[in-house]
């Protein structure tokens, strides 16, 4: 455990360090970043002071170095276009995506792994096929044109939910099962295949023959070796939901950090745009990594 | 090694009733014979209904500058928004009625096909390229080769796809050439993956050995030996992320970084039509409903190539 | 404020309520698309800027709606000692809405502050002709202009805020974008940064303050950047009032019976800015006038005003608004719509199979895709390169893009030197710079002869439209949608007089 433990963690800050590369290359592919910072209205000499400033005169091995250090303190700088501080915007904005992503999988987990269980039990029937068929369907629409097809029918003409922005818990509704919608059939599978293999395996079928119930069968042995991929397959789920918001709170107005970058991308406003790839990837890398090891506690077998 | 997230990862985007990538199975023995494969697809319900969409949808793109009633491009302003034949004041002149600049909306839907089906096509053949050879050479070589591209795998799944899209399109600026190489440079994680498993399950097999003995160098290896035998699975991930780019591309049009307008892309006709969403719904929901149809027609297809060449890999 | 914790989010979300809008609560709470980047009025260019100033600050001057005369405001009387001194005497017994006293300090900080790089202003034309602010006694100051501008107190009246000097100092600018200060009828109390501004009636607002007191208790603005959310809450009830309504929607609103749609034209005015210079592209093509001749000939104004704008806006041939004092249109070369004559030009100008090129807009994209589809049908590919405002007028002013679709609401300004000028006259937005039509525009902007003034502007006009520097388009009408409870009133000038609103 300790040997796989450290191998993960080293490819975990492997990965990282290739991500931050790769966000800091992005930022300075977008241009004359001391003009950006200057803005529209400063004269030469007044950019070359800020390139002198912000240190963006050194060679760019300096510059990575510099901007690492700062990153890992999380001091992402100034945005471009509020004079505010990068790390600012991202803390007021996080908590909403986070809100949302959690409720999506709460609301993914609470239909996909009940579903999936009874698609086991009941095989080859009409609820199989049903499931089956709502996952293909899910996996088949756009998420944003579901998005707006929710607004239509739920808040416009029933009225039951409002329609943008995140003063309340309803305002999360539509948009947690819009993102939701999309992390089901991945977790009604695994459910499913994870709940049949352990179904005719041979310790469940001792169980039957001693005069188990069958439903402390289905819940106390079979569910609790099935979920153990979904735990990865979640951690997943959530972040990709995290990355995957931008459609979503974009048509719901969420003022989440997706919408932030993609209106920061609108506004060429490259410091933010960095800041949350990198952030976003880190707390994937550190969701997974928690993930892998939490499996490799669960099942040995995951170790090698 | 391949995390368990990595394939959480992947497995994530599958339709329904594929098995985690690396049970992509080859059958034990090295080909099945064209014709039985023949005879399980024509019976098998979901690659009929899937081919048969699909095949319905690429004869229309391509048909459409013959079938087309009007120029997807001619707008005339003073016959907007007329909605569908099946509507009040639909007219046969312009079946599905006409968009906000008085274009007809059949026409631009038929273009559109084009287009949809072009990025899919192009962006699965660019990250197919990639991702194979990445993934042979990590499967066949093993080893530091191994180790090297699962640490580029688990990087890729890292980045957020669709921001990263996006900052790239806005850099370069949105258009349909970019978002083709932006997705073909983004979507091959799965090609790799599917790739390195069904080149390892193969490499210590009888006929490799052979051929190695035989002297055959490892490019001709992989060519001729290998490279035939994991296309089946190859395929399938292939219209899988056929369908993923579709949708992509969708979305990127939608938040204005993928094709421009005036191309009728699907997903910039729904991001057109949105004003107009409460009162003239037709407009969102006819694009949507086309896209719906075809990806899932690509969805059911690939599924039911996997279940029609491997059906062992079923549960 | 944002939650520090997910478990304090969830409590806060499941026991609270949304600031409930309408006459029940006497919250006017109204949408928009944009936030200002800085709520500054200074420090801003966009139109939910200028509303903020103008219910949360006052200006020295008062510009009758219906009279067009010049009311005393924060100054009670002015007198021009010279063509370039203007003295003003300031009101007693003003205060801010932190308290302080209103006084001469604070108007000669302003306008010397904003004058100063340091201050990094936004809106220089507003306070580039003046040239220095002096306190003259302790009830008066003078204020001296770099050259003679007949439009001074017309600015003096608009888009030239008075701020707090004392407490400006003291936090600066960016203290003041967090928590602004002003004197105006309305106080903000929060400004949230991407969500909106919330304010309140301001108790000690002046007697006598021509904009009256107000009768709603509390104004919120709230951003919401899509056009679909904010008609569905006003639909449902979240939000009050929502303007620029596309008129198709508008139309469909009417039939609603809680809602009121009320259609105004604007001053504002659609034009494109042609690259003239060619820095956006090698060898641009839009340097030949036969081109720009061409790009306006292919464009059916006209039956673009009918049917995509529609209301009250108008055709526009001279570049301003033509109710603008100086707007000359008589004269002025017309470019009816005629394919054939724009194709033929291409062709003379050696383009007959035409070109690719950029275009770039902020705004109401379906007019940018409708000339899109004009350029297109006489083989010029335009390219559409759609961003918000501050990246727009930056690739514009860089020379990224060959075509601008701009528009341009003069500041609410009424007079020509309030937009040829901007455009024109050798500034940062001037992508032309012809030295004729410069020192024409400079003639009109300061004298102060009514009739020399009509005269250099109608060669400056006619020039830029006969070399076709820039395409007016038209004017833009406006949709306003509100609530059915709501008494509400629209003025040309595009600046929503909140104050002046009441509940029925």
């Amino acid at each position: 455990m300790l040997a796989f433990t450290l191998r993960r963690i080293l490819v975990a800050f492997a990965v990282a360090f290739t991500v931050a590369v790769a966000s800091f290359l992005l930022l300075h592919l977008s241009g004359d970043l001391a003009t950006s910072i200057a803005g529209p209205d400063a004269s030469g000499p007044q950019i070359e002071q800020i390139r002198r400033d912000y240190g963006l005169d050194q060679p760019l091995l300096t510059q990575f170095l510099a901007w690492g250090w700062k990153a890992l303190h999380l001091d992402f700088g100034n945005s471009f276009y509020f004079r505010e501080r990068v790390i600012d915007l991202l803390a007021a904005r996080l908590p909403i995506t986070l809100y949302l992503g959690v409720i999506a999988l709460a609301v993914a987990l609470l239909v996909a792994i009940p579903l999936g269980v009874l698609a086991a039990v009941r095989r080859d029937t009409w609820i199989d096929r049903l499931a089956l068929s709502v996952s293909v369907l899910g996996q088949a629409m756009p998420s944003f044109w579901f998005g707006l097809t929710l607004i239509l029918v739920f808040s416009v003409n029933l009225r039951w939910l409002p329609v943008s922005g995140n003063a309340t818990w309803k305002h999360f509704v539509l948009p947690a099962v819009a993102l939701g919608y999309y992390a089901m059939p991945a977790v009604m599978r695994l459910t499913r295949n994870g709940m049949l293999e352990v179904l005719s395996s041979d310790f469940v079928r001792t169980a039957r023959a001693k005069g188990l119930p069958p439903r402390k069968i289905l819940i106390r042995h079979a569910l609790r070796n099935a979920v153990i991929p979904v735990i990865a397959l979640a951690a997943v789920q959530f972040g990709f939901m995290l990355g995957g918001s931008i459609v979503i709170e974009a048509v719901f107005s969420l003022q989440g950090l997706g919408q932030l970058a993609w209106e920061s991308i609108a506004r060429n406003d490259f410091p933010v745009v960095q800041a949350i790839v990198l952030v976003l990837a880190m707390i994937y890398i550190a969701l997974t990594l928690a993930a892998d090891l939490l499996n490799a506690f669960l099942d040995p077998r995951l170790r090698q | 090694m391949t995390l368990p997230t990595d394939r959480a990862a992947l497995a994530a985007t599958l339709p329904p009733d594929t098995d985690s990538p690396s049970a992509a199975v080859i059958p034990a023995a090295a080909r099945s014979p064209g014709a039985i494969v023949l005879g399980r697809f024509m019976r098998h319900g979901g690659c009929l209904i899937g081919g048969g969409l699909l095949g319905f949808i690429v004869l229309a793109a391509l048909a459409a500058p013959l079938v087309a009633p009007h120029d997807p491009y001619a707008q005339d302003v003073s016959r907007r928004l007329i909605p569908p034949l099946w509507q009040a004041k639909g007219t046969w002149d312009h079946i599905l009625g006409t968009d906000k600049l008085g274009r007809d909306y059949l026409s631009r839907l038929l273009y559109g096909a084009q287009i949809s089906l072009l990025i899919g096509v192009s962006a699965a053949l660019i990250s197919g390229a990639i991702g194979t050879f990445l993934g042979v050479c990590a499967g066949y070589f093993g080893g530091r080769v191994d180790a090297a591209v699962s640490y580029v795998v688990t990087t890729r799944l890292a980045l957020p796809v669709v921001l990263v899209a996006l900052a790239m399109a806005s850099l370069v600026g949105g258009s349909l050439k970019v978002v083709v190489l932006v997705l073909g440079f983004l979507l091959w994680d799965r090609f790799a993956v599917v790739a390195r498993a069904a080149t390892q399950q193969i490499r210590n097999q009888d006929f490799i050995s052979a051929a190695r003995a035989s002297g055959l160098t490892n490019l001709r290896i992989v060519l001729q030996e290998i490279l035939p035998n994991i296309a089946n699975a190859l395929i399938v991930v292939a219209t899988l992320e056929m369908a993923h780019a579709i949708l992509l591309e969708a979305a990127l049009s939608f938040l204005g970084l993928g094709v421009q307008p005036p191309l009728p892309s699907w997903g910039l006709m729904i991001a057109e039509g949105k004003q107009y969403m409460f009162f003239q719904p037709w407009v969102i929901t006819i694009p949507g409903v086309a896209l719906l149809v075809l990806v899932l027609a690509i969805n059911l297809l690939g599924d039911g190539l996997r279940d029609v060449t491997a059906p062992e890999g079923r549960n | 404020m944002p939650p520090r914790t997910l478990v304090a989010a969830l409590l806060a979300s499941l026991l609270a309520g949304p600031a409930l809008a309408g006459k029940a609560n006497d919250t006017l709470v109204y949408a928009s698309d944009s936030e200002p980047e800085n709520v500054s009025p200074y420090h801003n260019s966009a139109r939910e800027g200028v509303i903020l100033a103008r219910n949360c600050w006052d200006t020295l001057v008062y510009r009758n709606t219906k009279t067009g005369a010049y009311e005393p405001m924060l100054a009670t009387s002015w007198k021009w000692v010279d063509d370039t001194t203007l003295d003003l005497v300031i009101r007693e017994g003003v205060t801010f809405h932190n308290g302080d006293a209103l006084g001469p300090e604070d108007v000669a900080f302003t306008f010397n502050y904003v004058l100063t790089p340091e201050a990094r202003t936004v809106t220089r034309q507003n306070v580039d002709w003046m040239k220095s602010t002096e306190v003259t006694g302790p009830h008066s100051v003078r204020i001296h202009l770099k050259q003679p501008f007949p439009a001074a107190l017309e600015y003096l009246a608009g888009p030239t805020p008075i701020f707090p000097a004392a407490y400006f100092k003291k936090v600066g600018l960016d203290g003041f974008a967090k928590a602004p200060v002003g004197s105006g009828p309305y106080k903000i109390v929060s400004v949230d940064s991407g969500r909106g501004v919330k304010m309140e009636r301001f108790a000690q607002y002046w007697a006598g303050s021509p904009l009256g007191t107000p009768k709603i208790g509390k104004l919120e603005f709230r951003v919401i950047p899509d056009g679909e959310s904010r008609m569905a809450e006003l639909m449902t009830g979240g939000v009050d009032w929502i303007w620029r309504v596309p008129s198709d929607q508008a139309d469909q609103l009417r039939a609603a019976p809680n809602i009121t749609i009320l259609n105004s034209e604007t001053m504002r005015v659609g034009f494109l800015q042609f690259d003239t210079l060619g820095r956006a592209k090698e060898n641009s093509p839009l340097k030949d006038v036969r081109v720009r001749q061409a790009i306006s000939y292919a464009i059916d104004r006209k039956a673009m005003v009918d049917n995509l704008v529609r209301g009250s806006s108008r055709v526009m041939n001279a570049l301003c608004f033509i109710d603008q004092f100086g707007c000359v249109d008589q004269g002025v070369m017309r470019y009816p719509y005629d394919p054939a004559k724009a194709k033929a030009l291409l062709k003379d100008a050696g383009y007959p199979n035409g070109f690719e090129i950029d275009l770039g807009a902020y705004r109401e994209r379906d007019y940018a895709e409708a000339v899109i589809g004009y350029l297109g049908a006489v083989g010029i590919k335009a390219r559409l390169n759609y961003l918000r405002y501050a990246a727009f007028r930056d690739t514009l002013r860089s020379g990224k893009v060959s075509i601008g679709y701009q528009t341009w609401g003069s500041f609410s300004v009424n007079d020509v030197s309030a937009f040829a000028g901007v455009y024109f006259r050798g500034g940062e937005e001037d992508l032309t710079k012809d030295p004729e039509v410069i020192a024409d525009l400079q003639a009109g902007d300061s004298s102060t002869d009514p009739a020399k003034r009509k005269e250099a502007y109608g060669k400056a006009l006619g020039r830029i439209a006969s070399q076709a520097y820039a395409l007016p388009m038209f004017s833009y009408s406006t949709n306003y949608a509100f609530t059915s409870d709501l008494t509400f009133t629209a003025q040309p000038d595009e600046v929503p007089r909140f104050y002046a609103a009441s509940w029925k």
